[in-house]
């Protein structure tokens, strides 16, 4: 790491500066409301100033060839833009600064669109204020030093950690000549969850002839290396360059895997209702989980505990749903599901539906739940449900106490996270929301992305969802790995890193824990705090905590702000 | 909670220390962190000693704070922690800032054995330096007060002691010795660790119940520091409000910066404020003087107070070492609290009262985050 040990701050270069200035008109969206003219006027006599053009629209591929040309032929050691949003073309006119062979970092874009002409309908005070920031830019640029871009290999390789439908679904997207996949489960055979079903709803397929498909996929895939009965215990490094430590149940070995990103996808654990004595789960016999029932099913055995059929079942939904705060929104349809299993086995069994709201949205749920109603399952509006010895007691929407007698009660339980989860998450360094799910980077902007680069997370581990949801994310997981870790492409690290001085660090270690990357680490010989610079994506958080100043962000250092501040206010 | 009561021979000093050097005899500790007089006998001074005769020479109750302990335990420990026992004898504030630094990790707590007392306050060092004999007279004067629960001498300690209401047990340090509530006939030993309880019996000290006395003269003071703490900030309030009073209440500051210095909590290796980040071409200057008509030269002397204040006010445990310190005598501790007090309202923290409360500004909760409307 050379560029730790150069000075914090670069002093005004001694060097003679040619700073070039260019406004964009932006089509009418600047020119109409600033008086680009008076702009240039003011600009033109600061010091150091080479050049100040203004053009029509400097993003398009003319206006890009003139900027290019213009810093080559006035020879410019400093470029300063007044146009739109950094968020919008700044990241173009670096491209052009490299094309023109000056280094991009010395050069800062002005948002006179937004920032002024937009938002200010006096002419005469928006061309002041577009006058003000970029005098305040000018004041700025001679402190922006060069900063060199790096480039880091980048393994193609992908981790994912779960077994289920949503695990087989991501590997079986990734693997390929270039890529191998790395398919880690902690029990002992793959499929997850789905194994106990019979059959998915609302088509009523046989679950084991879908899993079995895409298990065997997996197994002809040279290219996909199972572990089962293993458990992912280390996880270090970043985007392109993981390293994960694999530990086998069998014979306590441990692996270590090298990948470029990690795809999360651990599944759920079903709401234990035992918390709530009111269902009678565990004190009465013949009261089960919707799991329990799905086993008993697949097993052909839908008994009571004294050996016979049962006569009449009900099925209470919403199990655990004020208790966790959401509502699950697959267990109606599961629900259904186990009603149509109860009929086909037993055609004379009364089955009934205690609910308090049905969710079954969807284009196809709605006939499901009439095809399901038509073959006699009751649908009952229940509240205040206590299960006692084969028999529920309920309130009807008008508030009477009513008794339902039945042999057997199936409990729709929620989808919880899963017990290990806030464990992989601090292994991770990506967070969990306060249900105990994975949380994603944006709901709707990143669903699978995590607040760590190169890790994703797919299916229950994220949020309750159905099988459909849950392979639709594996595929959204697939899509952005194919597309960030591509096999030989070189990875460019963000170059606009935070660094930290030794020589102030007084070793509080605030740095560490404000960091959302895991981007800092501490020094114990040293005991000064140590970016690197590789996982830094430059948020300041550090430099905006660091009680000393010893850490700062390049290319906004404190001096730079000062500087751009002290003008634009003065 | 549970005390030891042991009878008082000599005096408190005395008794405090014979605890201490029985301690030393059973190898419960290897060394001792303790005030001592200087040679000259015009101060005080930390002193780490093996060596248990010397404790005879050793201070508990020191009549100054020349040091703030938590500095010294942190010169001990920044680079580590220590392999041996060391038994650290400081007052509630000293304490309160140790446990700050070691959750900023400038104090290595591992084989550190914190001891509280009950604490009368200490007398300011200018007055002390005028006339050091005359001062410990005074101080013995305001340590008998205190003894008998009386604050009549409140008028000799520090202004920051006259308002202190953590002046006994915080629960923060390993074991808390009391002095008051028997008119010095007795002094009580309250363990707040393990660690402490096992040191108590294997000095044949058995824990009991009853220690009401010293609890009822504890409270009967923190009221009235409490009551006067109230009044004495709501009258600084009316002083310091608004970026006019307050350049006025800084207006004599010479920039020394030894409030900095002396301060526990600004445990920087050099202060922002010193550093050259806030040092501008003279151009800068040129063009602030311009725009204002002048400024003042040295620059930046209330970003300076601002700034420590607000990187230190949630740690800061109003010790008063900055205001004691203060050649010019303003009034830093004082206005200092003031702002603690409410920003650790703020957080509902309370700077070194424990250290599993972790720091406010390296917490992070979503429920913070919400959308704030204006209408």
């Amino acid at each position: 790491m050379e560029e730790y040990w150069q000075p914090l701050e670069t002093e005004r270069n001694d060097v003679e500066e040619k700073i070039g200035v260019y406004i964009c008109e932006c089509g009418p969206n600047i020119a109409e409301n600033v008086n680009i003219d008076e702009v240039t006027e003011v600009v033109s006599s600061l010091p150091s100033v080479e050049v100040v053009e203004r053009h029509k629209l400097l993003c398009s591929e003319d206006g890009k060839k003139f900027l290019k040309n213009s810093i080559q032929e006035h020879g410019l050691t400093r470029l300063v833009i007044a146009a739109c949003s950094p968020k919008q073309h700044e990241s173009t006119f670096m491209k052009v600064c490299e094309e023109a062979g000056l280094n991009p970092h010395l050069f800062q874009l002005v948002n006179i669109r937004e920032q002024c002409a937009w938002i200010i309908e006096d002419k005469e005070k928006a061309t002041e204020r577009a006058t003000r920031y970029v005098r305040a830019a000018l004041r700025r640029i001679p402190y922006h030093r060069p900063l060199e871009k790096r480039e880091i290999d980048c393994n193609p390789d992908v981790l994912v950690i779960g077994g289920g439908i949503t695990g087989i679904e991501t590997s079986l997207l990734l693997a390929g000549p270039d890529r191998k996949v790395f398919l880690v489960e902690k029990t002992s055979s793959l499929g997850g969850k789905l194994r106990e079903f019979e059959k998915l709803s609302p088509n009523m397929e046989s679950t084991e002839r879908l899993l079995e498909q895409k298990i065997k996929d997996i197994e002809k895939n040279d290219n996909i290396k199972v572990y089962t009965d293993s458990e992912v215990k280390e996880v270090l490094g970043f985007l392109g360059n993981f390293i994960a430590v694999v530990k086998s149940r069998e014979d306590d070995e441990e692996i270590e895997i090298k990948v470029g990103s990690v795809a999360v996808a651990t599944g759920f654990d079903l709401y234990d209702p035992m918390k709530d004595s009111r269902y009678g789960y565990g004190k009465f016999d013949d009261v089960y989980t919707a799991m329990e029932f799905e086993k008993m099913n697949l097993d052909g055995k839908i008994l009571l505990k004294n050996g016979q059929s049962p006569k009449s079942v009900a099925i209470i939904h919403c199990v655990g749903r004020e208790e966790r705060g959401y509502c699950s929104g697959v267990c109606c349809a599961y629900s259904l599901k186990l009603a149509r299993y109860l009929k086909a086995k037993l055609p004379n069994v009364k089955v009934s539906n205690l609910y308090s709201e049905l969710s079954v949205p969807g284009k196809v749920y709605q006939k499901f739940y009439e095809d399901t109603k038509c073959m006699g399952v009751d649908f009952i509006r229940a509240g205040g449900i206590e299960v006692e010895e084969k028999t529920i007691k309920y309130t009807t929407d008008d508030g009477k106490g009513k008794n339902l007698p039945v042999d057997m009660v199936i409990l729709a339980a929620a989808i919880q996270p899963t017990g290990d989860a806030s464990k992989l998450a601090e292994m991770l360094k990506i967070s969990l929301d306060k249900k105990g799910f994975f949380t994603e980077e944006h709901e709707k902007l990143g669903p699978v992305s995590t607040s760590m680069e190169g890790i994703f997370i797919a299916g229950c581990a994220q949020g309750p969802k159905n099988v459909v949801d849950s392979i639709v994310q594996a595929g959204a997981v697939a899509g952005k790995i194919l597309s960030s870790v591509i096999p030989g492409k070189k990875l460019e690290p963000e170059v606009r890193t935070s660094e930290i001085s030794e020589a102030f660090c007084v070793g509080c270690q605030t740095c560490l824990e404000v960091c959302a990357y895991g981007a800092i680490y501490f020094d114990e010989m040293k005991r000064v705090s140590v970016v690197n610079e590789i996982l830094c994506r430059g948020c300041g958080n550090c430099a905006a905590s660091c009680p000393s100043g010893a850490a700062s962000l390049k290319h906004f250092t404190t001096t730079q702000i000062h500087q751009e501040v002290v003008e634009a206010l003065r | 909670m549970k005390a030891a009561r042991i009878a008082v021979e000599g005096n408190i000093e005395e008794t405090i220390l014979d605890f201490l050097k029985k301690a030393m005899d059973k190898k419960l500790f290897d060394a001792i962190l303790i005030p001592m007089a200087v040679p000259a006998g015009d101060s005080y001074a930390w002193v780490l000693t093996r060596d248990k005769l010397l404790l005879d020479e050793a201070s508990s109750f020191p009549p100054i704070m020349s040091v703030q302990g938590a500095k010294a335990i942190s010169s001990l420990t920044k680079r580590g922690k220590t392999n041996k026992k060391i038994a650290a004898l400081m007052r509630p504030c000293e304490i309160r800032a140790t446990i700050e630094l070691s959750k900023l990790h400038q104090v290595e707590l591992d084989n550190i054995f914190l001891i509280s007392l009950d604490c009368p306050g200490v007398l300011p060092l200018k007055d002390w330096i005028k006339d050091p004999k005359r001062g410990a007279d005074i101080f013995k004067e305001v340590m008998q007060h205190f003894v008998g629960g009386d604050l009549t001498s409140n008028k000799s300690v520090r202004p920051a002691c006259t308002i202190c209401h953590r002046f006994s047990d915080n629960g923060a340090a390993d074991l808390h010795i009391g002095i008051l509530g028997t008119k010095g006939e007795e002094i009580f030993f309250i363990p707040h660790s393990t660690q402490a309880e096992g040191i108590l019996a294997a000095l044949d000290l058995s824990l009991g119940d009853d220690f009401s006395s010293w609890q009822n003269s504890v409270d009967g003071i923190m009221e009235e520091r409490k009551r006067k703490r109230a009044q004495v900030q709501e009258e600084l309030k009316t002083k310091v409000v608004g970026l006019d009073h307050l350049l006025d209440a800084f207006d004599n500051c010479i920039g020394c910066h030894i409030c900095q210095r002396v301060c526990p909590i600004c445990f920087c290796r050099q202060c922002y404020f010193d550093s050259d980040k806030v040092k501008h071409p003279s151009d800068d200057y040129l063009m602030r003087a311009e725009s204002k008509g002048s400024i003042s030269i040295l620059p930046d002397k209330i970003i300076f107070h601002l700034g420590r204040m607000s990187h230190m006010a949630l740690s800061c445990v109003g010790c008063g070492a900055c205001e004691d310190a203060c050649p010019m005598s303003i009034k830093v501790a004082q206005i200092f609290s003031l702002i603690a007090d409410r920003s650790q309202d703020l957080f509902n923290y309370i700077a070194g009262k424990s250290l599993e409360e972790p720091l406010p500004l390296r917490t992070y909760e979503e429920d913070e985050l919400q959308i704030v409307e204006t209408s």
